[in-house]
């Protein structure tokens, strides 16, 4: 097909003063495969585009250049602008002649639009359609993890009226480790009973116990996955995965120097023991908490011990002496609960160095040195309630390289990427919800929950998505297998596929595929090709950079 | 393009780069206008081809301009095109070709100050040749 640009300049209300327009009307004539100039003042008015688009029709323009605003605003509208006409919307080519050489630059600009534009005409020349069509997606969702974030999760899907598979070796999970939560009526034991209890009840989950992920295969929208319970091995197809495999805390004994014993306890003891006051050979006299020690700043220690301190102040009315270097009260709430823990008469010292601890007489001895007192402070308490560190639960690190998808530095699910918004993972619809993306507390959970809810809800919904086909595609005939893409793509939307009896390639999936181009760069044989993008094109448009106008 | 006319090419990611030289535009902060940014979807797309092909055509700089480390909107993008970056600027050093100057810079996408300092230190070391 013989290629014939039209070029649409926009002056932007005639607001580009520094640009003479005449003049570059009057080149860009005479730019190669050019057949048509026009200029609009008003290109993203309805107007204007009636215009454009009558044009467009007359001398039988196949590739469209715009030049006027930058592409994030209006490339859409222009693009949905051709496809009405009947053109292929990738046959359309921008030139930024406002932010980045109008408004940026003081005096005449003229020969840089100039070239602005001629890069985009060159660029025009290589265009190739892309066609976009829908491909459907499986409607069911499997949650791993059974605590609350797993359940919640669930059961959020299931109120959207997504089918959810919920695959937990038990259901129950961290709550326990808490004995109420501050500001909420209902006792952390009873959440999880009627949440279980909703589980249950729900014709839309379905719950597989002692079960496990053994492997995952295939792109979002349609997983296989594999799951073992016991001898037995079953595989199932998912449109979307949400991990809440949650976190696992441990006592470091480096960090108490002594190992936990009858003195010195987890949070999770402590609340066994203030459920079943029997256990107490003695109503005891002084509690004391160390926080900041195993891991400084993190929300989800603060949390257990001040709600926990607050428990044993109204059920023991022991004396409160808490520990801590500085108390993360970010959380919604916990601001106000510090304050109630104070008021209550909960102790806080405030330690610079590392306490020391020993035992004294079958109680716990603790020092330190107190930074507002400035003095050093001795406690014999008769339990020490230990922080724990909070680690990635075991089998973290079998599953990400299963899955292909990163951790953090922490051994945590990646939350720091501001670009992966707060659920989503770098592979599409994988989420991770909950404590195994590191620090949370339970305001976040849930509106993370919530979150990645309604990204799987958006996604397999219409229970078809409209892809670009194709958009980034190997050239089987050049593929040479030699995985380089496959290990280097991001989001893991590249797979081997057997094309006959004697040759794989490499085959980009149009769903999981986010558009970088990082395997068309590093693909050794040239084998990919990403329609807009290719290589062609780009070297078109640095090949259009200075040549004489 | 001829190497006196200081031709800059900037590579310039969509989701970073392109968008903090937007916002220079949009508040009116003027830098020098022989740069030529061309829009690519991550730092990760440019290819050592791409950059060769600037300083044959005569550019007398190129910058590859993407997301943070750690920040990248596809993970590893802007430590490829580092990567990359360091191996172009090798070959140039062996072919000879007249000092072109080749730098990585990683911003945010509202970094339009940032943008500008780079773009005029970049167009300051050539025209000091």
């Amino acid at each position: 097909m013989q290629v014939r640009i039209g070029i649409f300049i926009c002056d932007c209300g005639k607001s580009l003063s520094n640009i003479d327009f005449t003049k570059v009307r009057e080149r860009a004539e005479k730019f190669q495969d050019v057949v048509y100039v026009d200029l609009s003042s008003s290109l993203c008015l309805e107007e204007g585009q009636k215009n454009m688009l009558s044009a467009i029709r007359e001398p039988d323009i196949n590739r469209v250049v715009i030049a006027g605003c930058s592409s994030e605003l209006k490339e859409n509208v222009f693009g949905k602008a051709l496809e009405e006409l009947g053109l292929n919307y990738n046959f359309l080519s921008l030139a930024n002649i406002r932010e980045q050489c109008s408004w940026t630059h003081e005096g005449d600009v003229t020969d840089k639009a100039l070239e602005l534009i001629r890069m985009a005409a060159n660029k025009a020349r290589f265009l190739q359609p892309v066609e976009k069509n829908y491909i459907p997606v499986n409607k069911e969702v499997l949650v791993v993890g059974g605590g609350f974030s797993g359940m919640k999760s669930a059961l959020e899907l299931s109120g959207l009226g997504l089918r959810t598979t919920l695959l937990e070796a038990v259901l129950g999970g961290k709550l326990g480790e808490f004995e109420s939560f501050y500001g909420i009526e209902a006792t952390p034991e009873e959440m999880l009973s009627s949440m279980r209890k909703a589980v249950a009840g729900d014709e839309n989950i379905k719950v597989l116990t002692s079960a496990e992920v053994t492997k995952v295969e295939g792109q979002a929208g349609d997983f296989t996955v594999s799951i073992g319970r016991g001898e037995e091995k079953v595989c199932q197809s998912f449109g979307a995965i949400i991990f809440a495999t949650g976190y696992m805390t441990e006592i470091l004994p480096q960090d108490f120097q002594l190992k936990p014993d009858v003195n010195i306890i987890s949070q999770r003891k402590l609340v066994e023991m203030l459920q079943a006051p029997g256990e107490f050979e003695r109503r005891p006299r002084t509690i004391g908490f160390v926080l900041d020690v195993s891991n400084e700043n993190s929300r989800l220690p603060v949390l257990s011990t001040l709600n926990n301190a607050l428990a044993v102040k109204k059920r023991l009315g022991s004396e409160v002496y808490v520990f801590c270097k500085s108390l993360k009260v970010d959380s919604e709430g916990v601001e106000k609960l510090y304050r109630e823990a104070r008021e209550r008469g909960v102790v806080f010292l405030k330690f610079e160095e590392r306490p020391r601890i020993s035992k004294e007489d079958g109680r716990v001895r603790v020092e330190a040195r107190d930074l507002l007192l400035g003095e050093e402070v001795t406690l014999l308490c008769d339990f020490l309630v230990a922080e724990e560190k909070v680690l990635p639960p075991e089998g973290t690190e079998a599953l990400s390289s299963m899955l292909n998808i990163g951790t953090d530095s922490g051994g945590f699910y990646q939350d720091e990427n501001v670009h992966l918004y707060p659920v989503a993972s770098e592979r599409k619809g994988i989420f991770f919800v909950g404590g195994c993306k590191g620090d949370s507390d339970f305001t976040r959970i849930s509106m993370d929950i919530s979150s990645a809810a309604m990204s799987i809800y958006k996604l397999l919904c219409p229970g078809k998505v409209m892809v670009e086909v194709e958009k980034v595609k190997v050239e089987s005939e050049r593929c040479r297998a030699c995985l380089t893409c496959v290990r280097v793509c991001p989001h893991g939307a590249i797979q081997m596929v057997r094309v006959d009896t004697e040759k794989e390639v490499a085959k980009i999936y149009d769903l999981a595929c986010d558009g970088c181009g990082i395997c068309a760069a590093i693909c050794p044989a040239k084998a990919i090709r990403f329609e807009g993008y290719a290589d062609e094109q780009i070297l078109a448009e640095v090949e259009a950079i200075g040549e004489s106008l | 393009m001829n190497r006196e006319d200081n031709k800059i090419v900037a590579f310039c990611c969509e989701h970073s780069a392109y968008q903090a030289a937007n916002k220079a535009g949009r508040t009116r902060l003027y830098y020098p206008d022989n740069v030529r940014i061309i829009r690519v979807p991550c730092a990760g797309r440019v290819d050592v081809q791409h950059i060769l092909k600037a300083f044959e055509k005569g550019a007398a700089g190129v910058l590859v301009m993407g997301c943070q480390e750690g920040a990248c909107q596809h993970l590893t993008g802007s430590t490829r095109a580092k990567e990359r970056v360091k191996y172009a600027e090798s070959l140039l050093k062996e072919v000879g070709i007249d000092g072109g100057e080749v730098r990585m810079v990683n911003l945010a996408p509202d970094m339009a100050q940032r943008f500008i300092r780079e773009v005029k230190e970049m167009a300051e070391k050539i025209e000091g040749r």
